[in-house]
C-alpha cells in the first residue's frame, strides 16, 4: 500500500486530491475506469500530461450513465468544448461534482447548466419542454407538457420574467431537500 | 421619449454601490441614457423573445463564463461578495479578459488569508474546470510563498501550526481511505440504488448505520467488561441443550451473557498488582456506550435537520420537484423505464389534482370526513391499548403458567404474542387507508407512522413497567438475569418472525401477484414499516445491554443476516416504488424518532433502574448494595480519603451532585435557545421580505420594458424616415442589451451585497 503507482507524479496526485472530493485511492480507481473505456487511446503514464480525449460514445456507454436520460447533457456540460468528448480532468470533475461529498450549491450550479439545453444561462420554456420530454419519454401529450412547463414557471419563477435564472433555481432547490441525495452518481 | 426623471431614477438607484464601481456604472448609464433618448435600438425585441436568439447577444465565451461565475459566487459565499463587479464596456469588440483577470485577482486575494483547510474547501467548491482550479491553486501557493518571503520574521509558532495541520489533514485522508476500504456492502448498495432508487436505498443505509452503533457497543463492552470477566470465570455446571438459543435460559444462565454471572469483586492481576473494580467498570462502560450513542445521534440529527428541514409555510407540494429531482442513482435500464412511466403518472395526477384543487367540500362531506378520521383514530388507539393490556395480563400470569406447564419452551409464549401483535396490527392499520381520505398524501404517511409508533412504544413501555415494577420487586433470585433473558427472547422471536415474513410472506405474495391475481402485480417495499421494526429492535437492544452485555453482539449478527435476507427478497419479490418518497425528510423523521421516544425512553428506564431499584442479593456485580448507584457513592468515599484524587471528589460534589449547578446550566441553555429562536423568527421575516422584493424587481423590469416599447413605437410612428437608421442600429443590439442585462443583475447583486453587509 502506498505510493507505488507510476501513473501520476506526486504533485499531480496532490493537485487532484485538493481539487476534487476524492481520496488518492478513489482517484486511481477512477483513472483505471477511464482507461478501461478506451485502452488504446488512454496511456498508462500521465506524468507528461498527454492531451487525450475519450469520445462521447464511449463515455455514454458507461454503466453508470448509459440509461440516464440526461447523459448527453451531462457529458456536454463537463466536457472541454461542450461536445461531450472528455479528458481525464473533465471525467474526474464530473464524478467529483456528482459524488455525495459535493455541497448543494455546487450541485445546483451544474444541475442548472445540465437543464439549460440552449446554454443561455436561463432555463426558458423550450429548455423545460426538453427536460419534461426526456423525463417522461413520450407518455405525456403535447398540451400536458406545455401545462407542466407553465406550472413550473409559475411556481419557481421568482422575478416573473418568464424563465428561470440561477437564483430562481437555487431557491427552488432549497425547498427540495431530496435534491442532494438524488443528484448523485455512485462510481 | 424617456423622461428625464425616469433616467435620473435609474442613476439615483445606484448611488449606494461601492465607490469603485460607481464611476464605471454611472458613466455607462449616462451613455446608455443618451442612447435611450435617441431610442435607436431595439432592446425590447431581443428581450421579449424568450428563445435562442438571446444567446447570440452574449457572444463571447469568456464574458459569459465570467458572468456565470460572478452570479454563482455572489449567491454562494460572503467572501466572494467582496469581488467587485466590473461592468463590460459598451464596445463589444474588446475581449473582456480584464474583467476576468480582476475577478480572479480578487478571488486569489480572498483565498490567501484562509487556512489551508478552508482554502482547499473553497477551491473544491468552485464551479470551475479542473485546469482552472489547478491554476488557481498554483497561483495561490505562489502568492503565499511570495508573501511569506516578504515577512522575514516567520513566526515559529505559525510554522509549527502549519505542519501540524498538514499532518492532521494527511492522517485524516489516510483514515478516510482506510474506512472506505473496510466499508461494508458498497457494491451491493450501488446495485440496490441502481435498481430501486434512493428511497429504498435509505432503508439499507439506515440499517448499516445502526450496525455501526452495535459494532461500537460490542467492542466497548467486550474489551471492558467481558474480557475481565473471562479471567475470573467460574466453571459452568449446567447442561447444554439446543433449546438455549431460543430461550436464552439453561446453559446460558451462567455465562458472560447475563448480568448475574459477573463478579462483584475487584479483580487483581497477580503479577502487576493492577486493580480492576468490576462494579465501576460495568457502570462506566454502559454509561460510555450510551453517551457516545447520544452524541452520535445528536450530531446526525443536527446534520439532517440543517440540510433537510424546511419551513412548512414555504414548502410547496408542487410539480417543480418532480421535474428537477430526477434520481440519478438509478442505472438499471428497466428501472429507468419504470421510473419514467411512474413519473408520468405522478405528473398527470399532479395536474389533475391542481384542476380539482378549487373544489370545495360541502359541510356535510367535511363532517363525514372528520368523523371517519375520528373513528379511525379511536379504533386504532383502542386496539393499541387492548394489545398493551393483553400483554400485561399475559406477563403477569406468565409465572403461574410456567410453573404449571413445566415445559422449558413455554417461556416463549410471551415473546410469541408480542411478535404476533407487531406483525398483525400494523397491517390492520393499513386497512384504514381504504376508508380514510386525505387531502395531502404526505399526511397519510405521517398518520400511519404515528399509529405504528404509538403501538410499538406502548408495548415496550408496558413491558418495561412490568419488568421494573413487578419482576424486580418480586423477590426472585436473580431478577436482572431474568429481565435479560426476556429481552433476548423478544429480540430473537422478532428476528425469527422477520425472517419468516421475508422468506414465506413476501415470496408467497409474489407468487399470488404474478400467477393468480395478476392485477395485484409485485408489491412495493414498505420502507416505513421496515424502518420502524429496526427502531423497535434497537430500542430493545439499548435497554437490554445493561442486563445482558452480549446483546449488541447478537444484534450485530441479526442485522448482518437481515441485510442479506432483505436484499435477496428485494431483488426477487419487489418492484421499484411508484410514488416519490421524500427520502431525506423521512430519514430526518426516523432519526428523530430514534432519538426522541426511543433513546430517551431507554435513558429513563436505565435511570430508574440505577437510582431506584435494589440489586439482587446474590448475583451480579452489584450484589448486596441497597441501590446500584451506591457503588459510585462508595467509590467517591474511598477517593476522598486519598489526597491526590480530591479534584475528582470536588467535581462530583459540586458539579454532578449539586442541584444549583444544573439549575444554572438549564437556565443558561433555555436563554440561549430563546435567543436563537428569536433570531430564526427574524430571519424568516427577512426571507419573506426579500422574496417580495424579488417579485417587485421583476415587476419593475416589466414596467420599464413596456415603457420602452411604447416609447419606441411612438418614435417609429413619429419619424418614419429614420427607419433606416434604426435598422443599422438594430444590428448591434448586443452591448446595450448586455448592459440592460448587466444592470438588472447589477441591481440584484447590489442588493445582495447590501444584505450581506447589513448582516455582517
Amino acid at each position: 500500500m502506498g505510493n507505488k503507482q507510476t501513473v501520476f507524479t506526486h504533485e499531480q496526485l496532490e493537485a487532484y486530491q485538493d481539487c476534487t472530493f476524492f481520496t488518492r485511492k478513489e482517484i486511481m480507481r477512477l483513472f483505471y475506469r477511464y482507461q478501461d473505456l478506451a485502452p488504446q487511446l488512454v496511456p498508462l503514464d500521465y506524468t507528461s500530461c498527454p492531451d487525450v480525449k475519450v469520445p462521447y460514445e464511449l463515455i455514454g456507454s458507461m454503466p453508470e450513465l448509459k440509461d440516464n436520460p440526461f447523459r448527453q447533457r451531462i457529458a456536454q456540460v463537463f466536457s472541454e468544448d461542450g461536445d461531450g468528448h472528455m479528458t481525464l480532468d473533465n471525467f474526474l470533475d464530473m464524478f467529483s461534482v456528482m459524488s455525495e461529498m459535493a455541497p448543494r450549491d455546487l450541485k445546483a450550479y451544474y444541475a442548472f447548466k445540465i437543464y439549460d439545453f440552449n446554454d443561455d444561462d436561463y432555463i426558458c420554456m423550450w429548455d423545460l419542454e426538453q427536460t419534461v420530454t426526456k423525463l417522461t419519454r413520450g407518455e405525456l401529450s403535447a398540451e400536458e407538457v406545455t401545462l407542466v412547463c407553465e406550472k413550473v414557471l409559475d411556481e419557481a419563477d421568482g422575478d416573473h420574467d418568464g424563465r428561470l435564472s440561477l437564483e430562481d433555481f437555487q431557491n427552488m432547490i432549497l425547498r427540495a431537500p431530496d435534491f442532494l441525495s438524488t443528484f448523485h452518481i455512485r462510481i | 421619449m424617456l423622461s428625464d426623471d425616469q433616467v435620473n431614477e435609474i442613476i439615483i438607484d445606484i448611488e449606494n454601490v461601492p465607490s469603485g464601481v460607481q464611476s464605471h456604472l454611472s458613466s455607462n448609464l449616462n451613455l446608455a441614457a443618451k442612447m435611450l433618448k435617441n431610442s435607436s435600438f431595439s432592446v425590447v425585441s431581443s428581450i421579449s423573445d424568450n428563445d435562442v436568439t438571446d444567446s447570440q447577444i452574449i457572444s463571447h465565451q469568456n464574458n459569459k463564463k465570467a458572468k456565470q461565475l460572478l452570479r454563482f459566487s455572489a449567491s454562494l459565499n460572503e467572501s466572494f461578495a467582496q469581488t467587485l463587479h466590473c461592468p463590460e464596456h459598451v464596445d463589444i469588440d474588446t475581449p473582456c479578459t480584464s474583467h476576468e483577470n480582476i475577478q480572479e485577482q480578487k478571488l486569489i486575494a480572498s483565498l490567501i488569508p484562509m487556512t489551508s483547510r478552508e482554502r482547499i474547501k473553497a477551491i473544491r467548491n468552485q464551479p470551475r474546470t479542473m485546469e482552472e482550479k489547478r491554476n488557481l491553486r498554483k497561483m495561490v501557493d505562489k502568492e503565499k510563498s511570495k508573501q511569506s518571503h516578504r515577512i522575514l520574521e516567520l513566526n515559529c509558532c505559525t510554522q509549527c501550526l502549519n505542519s501540524i495541520s498538514l499532518a492532521y489533514r494527511r492522517s485524516k485522508n489516510c483514515l478516510s481511505e482506510l474506512l472506505d476500504s473496510i466499508s461494508l456492502w458498497q457494491k451491493t448498495l450501488k446495485v440496490i440504488g441502481g435498481k430501486f432508487g434512493t428511497s429504498v436505498l435509505s432503508y439499507f443505509n439506515f440499517l448499516r448505520w445502526l450496525l455501526k452503533f452495535n459494532i461500537f457497543s460490542f467492542i466497548v463492552t467486550f474489551s471492558f467488561i467481558i474480557i475481565p470477566q473471562f479471567t475470573v470465570a467460574e466453571r459452568n455446571t449446567l447442561q447444554f441443550t439446543g433449546l438455549e438459543f431460543f430461550t436464552g435460559a439453561g446453559y446460558f444462565h451462567d455465562t458472560v451473557m447475563y448480568y448475574g454471572f459477573y463478579t462483584n469483586s475487584t479483580i487483581q492481576h497477580r503479577n502487576s498488582g493492577v486493580f480492576y473494580n468490576m462494579q465501576l467498570a460495568y457502570l462506566f462502560t454502559i454509561a460510555a456506550c450510551l453517551i457516545i450513542c447520544l452524541f452520535s445521534l445528536l450530531f446526525s440529527m443536527a446534520t439532517y435537520f440543517r440540510n433537510n428541514f424546511i419551513n412548512p409555510h414555504i414548502y410547496s407540494r408542487g410539480i417543480t420537484k418532480l421535474i428537477f429531482c430526477w434520481d440519478f442513482t438509478i442505472t438499471h435500464e428497466r428501472a429507468v423505464k419504470l421510473k419514467q412511466k411512474n413519473l408520468s403518472t405522478e405528473i398527470k395526477e399532479n395536474l389533475s389534482e391542481i384542476r380539482q384543487e378549487n373544489i370545495k367540500l360541502t359541510l356535510n362531506q367535511q363532517l363525514t370526513r372528520l368523523s371517519v378520521h375520528l373513528a379511525a383514530w379511536v379504533v386504532s388507539t383502542g386496539v393499541a391499548i387492548a394489545c398493551c393490556v393483553a400483554v400485561y395480563y399475559l406477563a403477569e400470569n406468565n409465572l403461574e403458567f410456567l410453573q404449571s406447564h413445566r415445559n422449558p419452551g413455554a417461556v416463549l409464549l410471551l415473546p410469541f404474542m408480542v411478535s404476533c401483535i407487531n406483525l398483525a396490527v400494523p397491517r390492520f392499520y393499513s386497512v384504514f387507508k381504504l376508508v380514510e381520505h386525505y387531502d395531502v398524501p404526505r399526511q397519510e404517511v405521517y398518520v400511519v407512522l404515528i399509529r405504528n409508533i404509538f403501538l410499538k412504544i406502548s408495548i415496550i413501555g408496558i413491558l418495561c413497567y412490568y419488568w421494573l415494577n413487578i419482576v424486580a420487586l418480586a423477590g426472585e433470585q436473580c431478577w436482572e438475569t431474568l429481565i435479560g433473558q426476556e429481552i433476548y427472547r423478544l429480540l430473537l422471536m422478532d428476528f425469527v418472525f422477520s425472517l419468516t415474513d421475508s422468506f414465506l410472506g413476501e415470496f408467497l405474495r409474489r407468487i399470488v401477484g404474478t400467477h393468480f391475481i395478476t392485477s395485484l402485480s409485485l408489491q412495493e417495499f414498505d420502507i416505513a414499516r421496515n424502518v420502524l421494526e429496526l427502531i423497535y429492535a434497537q430500542t430493545l437492544v439499548w435497554i437490554g445491554t445493561f442486563f445482558c452485555p452480549l446483546l449488541p453482539f447478537i444484534q450485530m449478527i441479526t442485522l448482518f443476516i437481515m441485510f442479506y435476507v432483505k436484499n435477496i427478497s428485494l431483488m426477487m419479490n419487489f418492484q421499484p416504488p411508484s410514488k416519490a418518497w421524500r427520502a431525506s425528510q423521512m430519514m430526518t423523521f426516523f432519526i428523530f424518532l430514534l432519538f426522541f421516544p426511543s433513546f430517551t425512553g431507554v435513558l429513563c428506564t436505565l435511570a430508574i433502574t440505577i437510582w431506584r431499584l435494589k440489586p439482587s442479593a446474590d448475583c451480579g456485580p452489584f450484589r448486596g448494595l441497597p441501590f446500584f448507584i451506591h457503588s459510585i457513592y462508595s467509590w467517591i468515599d474511598t477517593l476522598s480519603k486519598r489526597p491526590s484524587y480530591l479534584w475528582v471528589v470536588w467535581i462530583y460534589q459540586n458539579l454532578i451532585g449539586s442541584v444549583h449547578f444544573f439549575f444554572i446550566l438549564t437556565l443558561i441553555v433555555l436563554i440561549i435557545t430563546y435567543l436563537y429562536w428569536q433570531i430564526t423568527e427574524g430571519r424568516k421575516i427577512m426571507i419573506r421580505l426579500l422574496h417580495e422584493q424579488i417579485i417587485n424587481e421583476g415587476k419593475d423590469k416589466m414596467f420599464l420594458i413596456e415603457k420602452l416599447t411604447k416609447l419606441q413605437d411612438a418614435e417609429k410612428r413619429a419619424n418614419p424616415s429614420s427607419s433606416t437608421l434604426e435598422r443599422r442600429d438594430m444590428e448591434e443590439p448586443g452591448p446595450l442589451h448586455g448592459w440592460e442585462h448587466e444592470a438588472a443583475s447589477d441591481l440584484r447583486f447590489r442588493r445582495s451585497v447590501q444584505e450581506g453587509n447589513s448582516n455582517a
